[in-house]
């Protein structure tokens, strides 16, 4: 029943913000709503995590470690984000940007948005892993057009139409799993795309179409996750949308089209006696190398996050590449580590961009003076994301260097290192202009709102805390997680 | 009969490189999905199987009748009936579609893959609209025309998962079709959106977004 009350709670927290008329409640109520999202989601870690995997409605939802993780990942950072809409969507009204009555559509779409990657999360069946996918894309256009301005409607059709194609051919791949699951389980036509019945006959699948097929759904799901090279769409939508609906873009979204890949993929390893990885270590390499131009020169705040999310989405496609249990270990405290900085980053560069009324870095001068509280977590944020130790991205990043070490991949590891030592240099350059500087006589001092800061702070303790050690359970979930794609995740108390 | 349907469906699809007018698109849109339906029903008269049917009826309600009308409504507000504009001229586009009905034949005819006994007729078909859709996107310049280019292209994986297996197990199928709706949806609400605020449909003033 937990599974049933984690897909209503947003639905519900959706509709009924959406229609609530007194603002203040809709404003309560949806930060209520993401909360139940976040304790139900909770509960089901649990569960998960503590004995055996959740198997309801007749194989219709199934949800295991890998799911579960992401499930939380998404409830975090989609809590956060509710927390963080009041404030600054209240600005935007207080500015004349948007009227009220269209907050509303906001609000039901934003919830909306969350349900359709808990949906993604949710189920065995590969078929409809696609179905949530494809609304997830549908569902966030409409966010990212939400201003309705030249500049974001041009950015929600680019993104709406490189999707949908990318992810039309994510179907043709799934095609041919079905095709090769047909044949191997020729018994149960219905068990044939459900991803635990491919995993346990993987050995038996015809290699020839499960690699065309693990391609055409690497092209598409990847279109999704923004790897290179067909991560256009990306900096254009991360840089139009509101700034929440970004931090939930970067921080989820991408994690929840590898998702995809990932669960593909470790049927495709085992089926392709472990070359499927190659692919992945090809195309983290390339992701994270193309960004670094981008990176280095660039003049709009968001576009620059939205670069290093493409170089993040590469790392942790790389380390799942490279594999093994230190390899997948690496990967998921990537993933976890790279949701909670960047959508802390989104939330005080949103913020920043609010105050400065600009998102061009030229323009933002003396953040730290302006706006105390949100300039330091500012860059505290962008020096974690960019790999500055103490913070726990580079905990991560190091582990996934040692793993690709371990591997025999020596190459990778080296250039991976080098790469990230550019986009080091290039971030910090951009930051310290920021964040320090003369400050801009228009701007006056102004304080972050309360809203804000709690919703900077979920993700800021989280960071600071596994930047000094990965907790117990943490480590234990992620292992747990990494586990799944190595075939030992059939519960742990079964 | 077989035959005649496939006809219906190449002929009609490669109309979309000619034709001049948004109208006359969507139009080829509920043809080219009646004929689905008919293929559908085809497969459901000589196998039995119940899924086939409701396929075909839902192909009938949903991409002949409703997503046409969202369509038509569209292209009557914003005005778009006789502005589709092109990359390639029309020479150059009725010849590339043309090279790609080849390709999508020769490919099918490669793949070896062992289809339903009844589907297997349709793969080329199924192929070529895929390739045609993808083709209709990168080549058309006004916003609608690449939304339908996304529902050829659908309309090719749907052929495609019926002549390989008969489709796919009913509940990714009904997914499938509502994922195809609020897709058309969307697109319509995007498309009065740019048109409100570009005062047109061309992509080509929609290029601002770089680096």
């Amino acid at each position: 029943m937990l599974a049933i009350g984690l897909l209503i709670s947003p639905l519900l927290t959706g509709v009924l913000a959406g229609l609530c008329s007194k603002y203040k409640a809709a404003d309560l109520l949806q930060v209520i709503g993401s909360f139940v999202t976040l304790c139900l989601a909770s509960m089901i870690a649990v569960q998960v995590f503590s004995s055996n995997s959740i198997n309801e409605f007749d194989d219709l939802i199934y949800i295991d470690a890998l799911g579960s993780f992401n499930i939380m990942l998404i409830s975090i950072v989609g809590f956060a984000a509710a927390i963080y809409s009041v404030s600054y969507m209240r600005y935007e009204v207080q500015e004349k940007v948007i009227t009220r009555r269209q907050l509303g559509r906001y609000y039901f779409f934003l919830h909306f948005f969350i349900l359709t990657m808990l949906i993604v999360s949710a189920v065995d069946n590969l078929g409809l892993l696609w179905v949530g996918v494809e609304l997830t894309t549908l569902v966030s256009a409409m966010l990212v057009a939400f201003y309705g301005t030249q500049h974001s409607l041009e950015a929600a059709w680019k993104y709406l139409i490189m999707g949908v194609v990318g992810i039309a051919f994510a179907l043709l791949g799934i095609v041919f799993f079905y095709l090769s699951g047909l044949n191997a389980i020729a018994e149960q036509p219905a068990a044939a795309l459900q991803w635990t019945q491919l995993f346990k006959v993987a050995a038996e699948l015809n290699p020839r179409w499960v690699e065309f097929g693990f391609i055409f759904i690497l092209i598409g799901f990847g279109t999704k996750a923004g790897l290179a090279p067909m991560h256009f769409w990306l900096p254009d939508a991360h840089s139009q949308a509101p700034a929440p609906v970004s931090a939930v873009l970067s921080g989820v979204l991408l994690n929840t089209a590898l998702y995809g890949i990932f669960r593909v993929y470790a049927i495709a390893n085992v089926t392709l006696q472990g070359h499927a990885g190659d692919y992945l270590i090809a195309f983290g390499l390339f992701s994270i190398s193309v960004t670094v131009p981008f990176i280095m020169v660039q003049h709009d705040l968001k576009r620059m996050l939205a670069f290093s999310s493409v170089e993040h989405m590469g790392i942790i496609t790389l380390a799942v590449g490279i594999g093994g249990p230190l390899g997948l270990y690496g990967a998921f405290l990537h993933m976890f580590n790279h949701s909670m900085t960047k959508s802390l980053l989104f939330f005080s560069a949103g913020n920043i961009a609010q105050k400065y009324h600009s998102k061009y870095i030229d323009r933002i001068s003396g953040v730290v003076k302006a706006m105390p509280f949100t300039g330091i977590v500012f860059l505290l944020a962008a020096f974690a994301v960019a790999g500055a130790p103490p913070f726990s991205i580079f905990m991560s990043e190091f582990t996934i260097m040692i793993a690709g070490a371990e591997a025999g991949k020596l190459w990778a590891a080296c250039t991976f290192a080098a790469l990230i030592v550019l986009i080091f240099a290039g971030m910090s350059y951009y930051v310290i202009r920021m964040g320090f500087g003369e400050l801009p006589t228009r701007i006056g001092k102004k304080p972050t709102d309360w809203w804000m800061r709690v919703a900077m702070c979920i993700p800021l303790s989280l960071i600071l805390l596994c930047g000094l050690y990965v907790p117990e359970f943490l480590e234990k979930a992620i292992h747990t997680a990494a586990s799944v794609l190595q075939g030992g995740g059939e519960g742990l108390g079964q | 009969m077989d035959s005649f349907v496939t006809a219906i469906l190449l002929l009609s699809t490669l109309f979309l490189f000619r034709t001049k007018k948004t109208i006359d698109a969507v139009v080829i849109i509920a043809v080219q999905s009646a004929g689905l339906a008919i293929i559908a029903l085809l497969m459901w008269q000589k196998t039995g199987m119940l899924h086939l049917f409701i396929a075909a009826v839902l192909t009938i309600v949903v991409k002949t009748i409703v997503i046409p009308y969202i369509l038509f409504y569209t292209v009557k507000k914003t005005k778009a009936q006789r502005n589709v504009e092109r990359t390639m001229g029309q020479f150059g586009s009725i010849f590339i579609a043309l090279m790609l009905v080849v390709m999508g034949q020769y490919v099918a005819s490669h793949l070896s893959l062992p289809g339903a006994e009844h589907g297997m007729r349709y793969l080329g078909t199924a192929i070529i609209l895929v390739f045609l859709g993808t083709f209709t996107i990168i080549n058309n310049k006004q916003v609608l025309m690449q939304g339908i280019g996304v529902i050829v292209i659908e309309n090719g994986l749907f052929l495609l998962t019926q002549a390989i297996s008969y489709g796919m197990p009913l509940a990714v199928e009904l997914g499938v079709f509502f994922d195809l709706f609020v897709a058309v949806v969307i697109i319509a609400s995007l498309s009065f959106r740019i048109h409100s605020a570009f005062h047109s449909l061309n992509t080509e003033k929609m290029q601002d977004l770089r680096g």
